[in-house]
C-alpha cells in the first residue's frame, strides 16, 4: 500500500511539473479591497481566459496568479517576493497606488522580470525606477501625473478653439488637503497659472474619505471667485455631497468638473450628474465607436454580471493582451528578448487609442500619455476630448440649479 | 450664586458673539451650528454609554457605519427613503448592539480599562474589515433632492438640510435626560452608573441595565446611521473619525454631562467654520479641535489644583 501511495505521489509531482511547464505565469498585484484592484484583476483574468480560449501563447496556457497588496508598500514588496520565488512567475502585471508601487521597485529590480504596470501615476515612482537601462524592464501604461496635467491643458485649449462659445479665463481648484489634492493644486498653478493666460485660485477641503465632508467653506470661496472652470480634486466619496452642497448654495460655474480616481456607484443615475465633466480614460459610450471596447465590455459583463465602473478594468485587460502579444513575438519570456518585442507594441486598445511605448521624462517605456475630458450626459460618461475618440459634443454652460 | 453668575456671563458672551457673527460673517454661525448638530448627535450616545456603563467604546463610529450600510441596502432593496429607515435601523442596530454587548463587552467590564479599550478597538477593526471584505472600499450614496434645500436671505444663499442634525442633537440630549430622570429604568441606570454595587444590593439587575443602556445608545447610533446617509457617502472607514471627535467632545463637556456635549459641539463647530472663513487660517480648522480639547483639559487641571 505504501509503495502504491509513493508511486502516486511521484506521479502527481511529475504531472504537476509537466503541467507547470505548460503555462506562462503572470503575477498580478492589486489592492483587492479597492474597486480599481477588484475590477482590474477581474479584467486581467478575463483577458487570460480569452487568450487561452484562442489557443494560448507559444502553445502554452496563460495563468494569472493574483496577490493582494492591501494598498501598502510592505505588502506590495512581499507580494513581488512571493510571486517571484514561490510561484516563479514569468512576468508581472498590476498596480494602482503610487505608494504601494514604490514598495515594489527594489524587488522588481532584484528579479528583473518584465513588469506591465497599470497604475502609479506619481512622479516619485518614476524617480524611484530611475533611467534606462536599469528601468527598462518596467512598462508603464498609465500616464504620469505630469502627462495628465499636460493633456488637460492641451484638451481645454482644443475645446475652446473648436467651441468658441466655451471661454475659460478663471479657474478655481477645490482640492482635498492630502497628497493627491496638494499635488493637483501645485500642477494646476504651474499648468494654468504660469503664463497668465488664466487666473487661477484654489482652496483645500477635507475629503469625506479622510473624515471631512463639509464643503461649505471651499464652495463659498469658489462662489466668490466666480470661476469659468471649477475643478474639484477629491475622492468618489466627495462627488455627490459636493454637488448637493453646490446646489444648496446655488453655485453653478460655467464648467463643473470632478477629478476623482473613481465615481460612486450609480452616480450617473443621480439627478445632479448631468453635464458634470470629468477626467478619465474610458467610458461605456466608447463601445459605440470602438469594437475592442465593445468586445471587452460585453465579455466582462457576461462573466462578472456587473459593468466595469473604472478605467482600470480595460487598462488591466490591455496589459495582459500586450504582454501576451509581446511574449508571442519574442518567442520567450526571457527579459531582454521580451523587452525588445514589447518595444514594438502597437496594441489597438479598448481605451480608444493604439498603445505604443515611448520614453517619458525618466523611463524608456511609457504607454498612454493622454487622459480624456468627458462629461456625464444622460447617465453616461461621454468623451468630449480627444476629438478622435469623442462620443458627444459638450453641453455648455453647466445649467443653473433649479 | 457664583455658578449662576458664571453661567450668566457665559450666556451673555455667547449671545454677543452670535450677534457679532450674524452681522459680520453669518455663514460662520450657520455652518458652525450645522456642524455642531452632527457632532453632538453622534457624540451623545457615546456619552450615555461612557456615563452609565463606564466603557470607552472605540467602535462607536464603526457601529454608526454598520448601521448606515444596513440602512443603505435596506433603502435600496425596498426603494425606501433613508428618513423612513431611521426607526427600523435604530431597532436593528439596538438588537445588534445588545448581542455584541452580551457576547463581548459584558465579559470585559470587570477587566482593566486597557483591556476594554483593546476589545472595542478590536471590534472597530473587525467591523471595518468585514464591511471592506463584503462591499469593498467603493463608496455608496443615495441621491436625495431635499438635502439640497436652500434659503435666500438677501445675497446670502445657504443649505438648510443640515439643520436637521441640530434638531436631532437637541432631541437626543433632552430625550436622554428625560429617560434618565423621569423613567424607572432610567433612574435605575443612573443608580447603576453612580454605584453598581449599591444598585445591585437594592435589587437592580446591573448587567441587564448595562445591556439596556448599551442597546438604547446603539438605537440612537442606528438612527444617526440612517440620517447620516442623507448627507454623506458611506464607505468602510467613514465612522472612525467620529469616534475620536465624540470622545473628545465628551471629555470637553465632562463625563455624564449630556447637555454639555451640545455646548462643546457648538464651540467646536463655530470655531472650525470661523477659521475656514478666512484664507490665511483656512487650513487651521482641523487644528482648532485639538487646541480646544487641550485648552479645556488644561483649564480643568488648573482649576482642580487651585481648589
Amino acid at each position: 500500500m505504501k509503495r502504491v501511495m509513493f508511486a502516486l505521489a511521484v506521479l502527481a509531482l511529475i504531472v504537476g511539473s509537466a503541467y507547470a511547464q505548460g503555462t506562462i505565469k503572470i503575477g498580478g498585484i492589486w489592492t483587492l479591497a479597492d474597486i480599481t484592484g477588484k475590477q482590474g484583476s477581474a479584467a486581467a483574468q478575463l483577458a487570460v481566459e480569452e487568450i487561452n480560449a484562442a489557443g494560448g501563447v507559444l502553445g502554452k496556457k496563460l495563468e494569472l496568479i493574483v496577490v493582494d497588496d492591501e494598498g501598502k508598500a510592505d505588502k506590495a514588496a512581499a507580494a513581488v517576493e512571493k510571486l517571484a520565488t514561490v510561484d516563479k512567475v514569468d512576468v508581472f502585471v498590476g498596480g494602482m497606488a503610487s505608494g504601494a508601487e514604490l514598495g515594489k521597485i527594489p524587488a522588481f529590480k532584484k528579479y528583473n522580470k518584465v513588469v506591465m504596470s497599470t497604475g502609479a501615476a506619481g512622479g516619485t515612482v518614476e524617480k524611484g525606477l530611475g533611467p534606462s537601462p536599469d528601468s527598462d524592464f518596467y512598462f508603464h501604461l498609465h500616464p504620469w501625473d505630469y502627462n495628465q496635467g499636460a493633456s488637460y491643458a492641451e484638451g481645454w485649449d482644443a475645446i475652446q478653439k473648436k467651441y468658441p462659445n466655451i471661454q475659460i479665463k478663471k479657474i478655481f481648484l477645490a482640492y482635498e488637503e492630502g497628497a493627491f489634492g496638494k499635488s493637483s493644486w501645485d500642477a494646476t498653478k504651474i499648468l494654468f497659472g504660469s503664463d497668465n493666460r488664466y487666473i487661477v485660485d484654489g482652496a483645500s477641503f477635507k475629503s469625506a474619505l479622510l473624515g471631512g465632508g463639509d464643503y461649505t467653506a471651499v464652495l463659498e470661496a469658489a462662489k466668490a471667485f466666480k470661476p469659468d472652470l471649477f475643478i474639484w480634486a477629491g475622492y468618489d466619496a466627495d462627488a455627490l455631497p459636493l454637488l448637493e452642497q453646490s446646489k444648496a448654495m446655488k453655485f453653478s460655474p460655467g464648467i463643473y468638473l470632478g477629478a476623482p480616481p473613481g465615481w460612486p456607484i450609480d452616480f450617473g443615475a443621480s439627478k445632479l450628474s448631468p453635464n458634470v465633466m470629468l477626467y478619465g480614460m474610458w467610458s461605456t459610450a466608447m463601445n459605440n465607436n470602438n469594437p475592442v471596447s465593445a468586445k471587452f465590455f460585453k465579455n466582462y459583463v457576461a462573466k462578472y454580471k456587473e459593468e466595469p465602473a473604472t478605467y482600470f478594468a480595460p487598462l488591466a485587460y490591455s496589459a495582459v493582451y500586450i504582454l501576451a502579444e509581446g511574449i508571442k513575438n519574442a518567442g520567450t519570456t526571457e527579459t531582454t528578448a521580451l523587452i525588445k518585442a514589447l518595444e514594438a507594441t502597437k496594441y489597438v486598445s479598448p481605451l480608444g487609442e493604439t498603445i505604443t511605448f515611448k520614453p517619458s521624462n525618466i523611463i524608456k517605456h511609457q504607454g498612454i500619455t493622454r487622459q480624456k475630458i468627458l462629461q456625464w450626459q444622460n447617465g453616461e460618461q461621454q468623451v468630449i476630448w480627444p476629438f478622435e475618440a469623442a462620443t458627444a459634443a459638450p453641453v455648455y454652460p453647466f445649467p443653473a440649479w433649479k | 450664586m457664583v455658578m449662576k453668575r458664571r453661567t450668566a456671563i457665559i450666556a451673555a458672551l455667547s449671545f454677543a458673539a452670535a450677534v457679532v457673527l450674524i452681522l459680520w460673517k453669518p455663514t460662520v454661525l450657520i455652518y458652525g451650528l450645522q456642524a455642531a448638530g452632527l457632532y453632538a448627535a453622534v457624540a451623545i450616545p457615546m456619552g450615555l454609554v461612557l456615563g452609565i456603563v463606564h466603557i470607552v467604546n472605540l467602535a462607536h463610529g464603526e457601529f454608526m457605519m454598520v448601521a448606515a450600510y444596513a440602512a443603505y441596502f435596506g433603502c435600496k432593496a425596498l426603494g425606501m427613503d433613508p428618513l423612513l429607515a431611521i426607526i427600523p435601523t435604530a431597532i436593528v442596530t439596538a438588537v445588534f448592539g445588545w448581542v455584541i454587548f452580551q457576547l463581548t463587552i459584558r465579559r470585559a467590564l470587570k477587566a482593566p480599562e486597557l483591556n476594554q479599550l483593546i476589545l472595542t478597538f478590536g471590534l472597530a477593526i473587525a467591523f471595518t474589515q468585514t464591511i471592506n471584505l463584503i462591499f469593498t472600499s467603493q463608496t455608496y450614496k443615495i441621491p436625495l433632492d431635499y438635502v439640497s434645500a436652500s434659503m435666500d436671505i438677501g445675497d446670502l444663499t445657504f443649505g438648510v438640510w443640515s439643520f436637521v442634525f441640530v434638531a436631532v442633537a437637541i432631541i437626543f440630549a433632552y430625550g436622554v435626560k428625560f429617560f434618565l430622570t423621569k423613567t424607572m429604568t432610567g433612574k435605575a441606570a443612573v443608580a447603576v452608573g453612580q454605584n453598581p454595587r449599591g444598585a445591585a444590593i437594592v435589587g437592580i439587575d446591573v448587567y441587564r441595565t448595562y445591556g439596556l443602556v448599551f442597546a438604547l445608545a446603539l438605537a440612537l447610533v442606528g438612527a444617526m446611521g440612517a440620517l447620516f446617509l442623507t448627507k454623506s457617502a458611506i464607505f468602510p472607514s467613514v465612522g472612525s473619525p467620529f469616534t475620536m471627535k465624540s470622545f473628545c467632545l465628551i471629555a470637553m463637556a465632562g463625563i455624564g454631562n449630556i447637555p454639555g456635549i451640545l455646548g462643546a459641539s457648538v464651540l467646536l463647530g463655530v470655531s472650525e467654520n470661523f477659521l475656514r472663513a478666512f484664507r490665511p487660517t483656512r487650513d487651521w480648522a482641523e487644528i482648532v479641535f485639538f487646541v480646544l480639547i487641550i485648552a479645556v483639559i488644561l483649564a480643568r487641571s488648573l482649576k482642580g489644583r487651585k481648589s
